[in-house]
């Protein structure tokens, strides 16, 4: 046996597993090729702990797209799109998109879950010139400092989050807060958020201290025992990814939720909560942009249905940002009336749709989403076996939009 | 921020910590040393007796949590589903380390570590995929039996039951593990085979056979961190690689190959961890690798006599 056969041997097994490794990746296989087609090219991370949003994200989006393609698509055309797994990295969500957009001749972007491949996409759309509806990603900036004529945002920005709920907690009795999350932009730009707003509508409130973790921290408890340890008297937590359920069930079982008033703001989407089943925090407030179960409108019930009868699970906020993403892009086209894509953009300003939720306007300025907004407190529901939301209040989206002063000034504008 | 900005507060915060809030920390630190035992020792004890970096561990330990809830949520989710899959999940995980030994890993043996590396790494990914194709990329999660959900107090400070529940089997297995290598036939051949594998084949032990059962019970041990893991975490794809990085650097502070070293190594970092987050949050995700950082420069082949 001579060694340089042996090493030549590993070297080819070791290139046919990387190819084999590379034929499970979704979105490797090649497109239909083109033809009174509109080609979207979807950017979103199937990998690792977010994974789970982005799965459940492309299929709301699928499933639109199958719904207006099988009412005879748009303008005569049907809707095809192709997706790419960023892997929650911003390096790769830009070399992605240059590749949808140079290789696969795509005309519209869509996705990214990470805000700062949000921004990069972001960045390239405009000097390519094809529009990119952001629908996942929820840094403020997306639509504010870095906002341009390609760039729309479908979903609520941590500026929304922050201040929908903060005005709901301003009216508890509690002064002494304590504050943490996922150590990353996008948990510290929710406790940014809320910190301005509750500040400004109850100056007396004081920051004891905060809690960061690493982002996707498996180990939550010596965290919040230690948050425990300083006897605040409310808490506002911000975590993101896979601790973004994880955090329901340590809240529980380390006592947190029972000893302190807690707020988890975004978190009562059902994907991230129904993971953890019974074993949730109860009493805890929190907010989202969309529930399965409210409001029971006939649109939202029928909805629920064709998504659950497609999947097998009940729709999350992710899944409600993919299939308005389709309307959007059905929307906007039938409106501009052609496929021009500086007519679509032209389209899209205003816009105003029907959706599960009622309906929801593109707002011309800065190309935000206003939709309302659901304020509830964690309750358990052993009929479904899971912790839901009492909802105590429909916020409207134009009741918490940054005023666009605010987006002029963020811009240099002003 | 600089050091000396921040330390004055630090100080000032140390008189209000609690002797509750410093039991709390103890033993919630010490549940994470226990699950980081579990998998550690699997790993050091391949790493001894087969010379090979099993970059894949920690994929036999996020496979234990997968499979955990499986068994778990085929039996209707409740305390018999927890604690079969307790029982079951490592067996399973144990059986693909069998597979895995037999099937890939007994034929480089004797190639150089790099090119071992490459192959454990490979199936790491390979491994991680798989676990994608099998279990979708939702997040799962097991619940405990009543008796260990939700917390006991200790000075008036709560500390979750299941952790106790944690300490407990750790140090049930830590004995098992030591009366396993010190009171047995097959312990006592590891041990040789560890010191020096030529020696064992030349007195007519068949080392293929003690390599093949060390990775089993390597693998049983990442299985079942893995599974008593999964009620304190979200079970995911990728929670195999945090995991592996703090495996690693366990083994090595507390000298490769040596079990005593990973135990030492594992409430080293458990327990950093935890007094980190109490004392100076922040920075607590540091702690570890500065420990590392000085066991290396200190001693460079671990805290405990190394193997290799």
């Amino acid at each position: 046996m001579k060694p340089k056969g042996v090493l030549k041997g590993v070297i080819l097994v070791a290139v046919a597993l990387v190819m084999a490794v590379a034929l499970f990746v979704p979105g490797c296989a090649p497109a239909a090729p083109t033809g009174g087609v509109i080609k979207v090219g979807v950017l979103h991370c199937y990998s690792g702990p977010p994974g789970a949003f982005g799965r459940e994200g492309t299929n709301g989006f699928q499933m639109g797209v199958d719904e207006i393609n099988a009412a005879g698509g748009v303008l005569g055309r049907t809707i095809e799109f192709t997706t790419r797994d960023t892997k929650f990295k911003p390096d790769i969500a830009l070399s992605m998109a240059k590749e949808l957009v140079m290789m696969e001749k795509v005309d519209i972007l869509v996705g990214t879950m990470n805000s700062a491949g949000a921004l990069a996409v972001s960045e390239y759309a405009k000097g390519e010139k094809v529009p990119f509806i952001v629908w996942q990603s929820q840094s403020e900036r997306i639509t504010g400092e870095f906002g341009h004529r390609y760039v729309f945002s479908v979903v609520p920005n941590t500026r929304i989050w922050g201040k929908s709920i903060a005005e709901f907690e301003a009216k508890q009795p509690y002064t002494k807060y304590w504050t943490g999350g996922d150590d990353y932009e996008y948990g510290h730009a929710i406790d940014n958020a809320f910190w301005r707003y509750l500040k400004q509508l109850k100056p007396e409130v004081e920051e004891m201290g905060e809690t960061w973790w690493k982002p996707g921290e498996p180990d939550l408890a010596p965290y919040f025992t230690a948050i425990l340890a300083a006897k605040p008297e409310a808490v506002l937590l911000c975590p993101g990814g896979a601790s973004a359920s994880n955090v329901w069930k340590v809240a529980k079982t380390t006592g947190l939720a029972e000893a302190v008033h807690l707020v988890i703001p975004v978190n009562m989407d059902n994907t991230v909560i129904s993971a953890v089943g019974l074993e949730g925090a109860e009493g805890v407030l929190s907010n989202t942009n969309y529930l399965w179960y409210y409001p029971e409108t006939r649109e939202n019930m029928a909805y629920v249905k064709r998504f659950y009868d497609a999947y097998g699970g009940y729709p999350g906020f992710c899944a409600f940002s993919g299939y308005t993403t389709a309307y959007w892009i059905k929307a906007a086209f039938e409106k501009a009336g052609s496929v021009d894509i500086e007519k679509f953009i032209d389209a899209m300003e205003g816009l105003k749709i029907d959706s599960p939720v009622g309906k929801i306007e593109m707002r011309a300025y800065d190309h935000q989403v206003i939709a309302p907004i659901f304020v509830g407190v964690t309750k358990r529901v052993p009929e479904y076996n899971v912790i839901q939301a009492d909802i105590i209040a429909t916020v409207p989206g134009k009741d918490v939009m940054p005023p666009i002063e605010e987006i002029k000034k963020a811009r240099g504008e002003l | 921020m600089v050091l000396p900005d921040v330390l004055p507060d630090v100080l000032a915060y140390l008189p209000a910590i609690s002797p509750g809030a410093l039991v709390a920390q103890f033993l919630v630190g010490l549940s994470r040393s226990m699950i980081l035992f579990l998998v550690a020792s699997g790993l050091t004890l391949i790493l001894g007796v087969l010379r090979v970096i099993n970059f894949a561990h920690g994929s036999l330990y996020m496979i234990g949590a997968f499979l955990g809830f499986s068994v778990f949520s085929m039996l209707g989710s409740g305390s018999t589903g927890f604690w079969l899959a307790l029982l079951v999940a490592p067996l399973g995980v144990a059986l693909l380390g069998l597979l895995m030994e037999r099937g890939l890993l007994r034929y480089i043996y004797a190639r150089e570590h790099l090119l071992q590396a490459l192959l454990t790494f490979a199936v790491l990914l390979i491994l991680g995929d798989l676990v994608k194709l099998t279990w979708g990329v939702g997040w799962k999660s097991i619940s405990p039996p009543d008796f260990l959900t939700g917390s006991f107090l200790v000075f008036g400070l709560p500390v979750p039951r299941y952790n106790m529940f944690l300490i407990i089997v750790g140090f049930l297995v830590a004995i098992g593990l030591w009366l396993f290598i010190d009171k047995t036939r097959m312990g006592k051949i590891t041990r040789a085979a560890a010191a020096d594998r030529e020696m064992v084949g030349t007195l007519g032990i068949n080392a293929g056979w003690v390599f093949a059962v060390v990775f089993v019970i390597g693998a049983w041990l990442a299985g079942l961190g893995g599974a008593l893991i999964a009620p304190t975490i979200t079970i995911t794809p990728g929670m195999d690689i945090g995991l592996i990085i703090e495996a690693f650097l366990i083994v090595i502070i507390g000298g490769m190959g040596n079990i005593w070293g990973a135990l030492l190594g594992a409430l080293i970092i458990g327990l950093a961890h935890s007094f980190g987050v109490l004392f100076w949050s922040q920075f607590s995700i540091v702690f570890p690798y500065v420990i590392a950082a000085i066991v290396l420069i200190v001693r460079p082949s671990g805290l405990l006599k190394s193997t290799w």
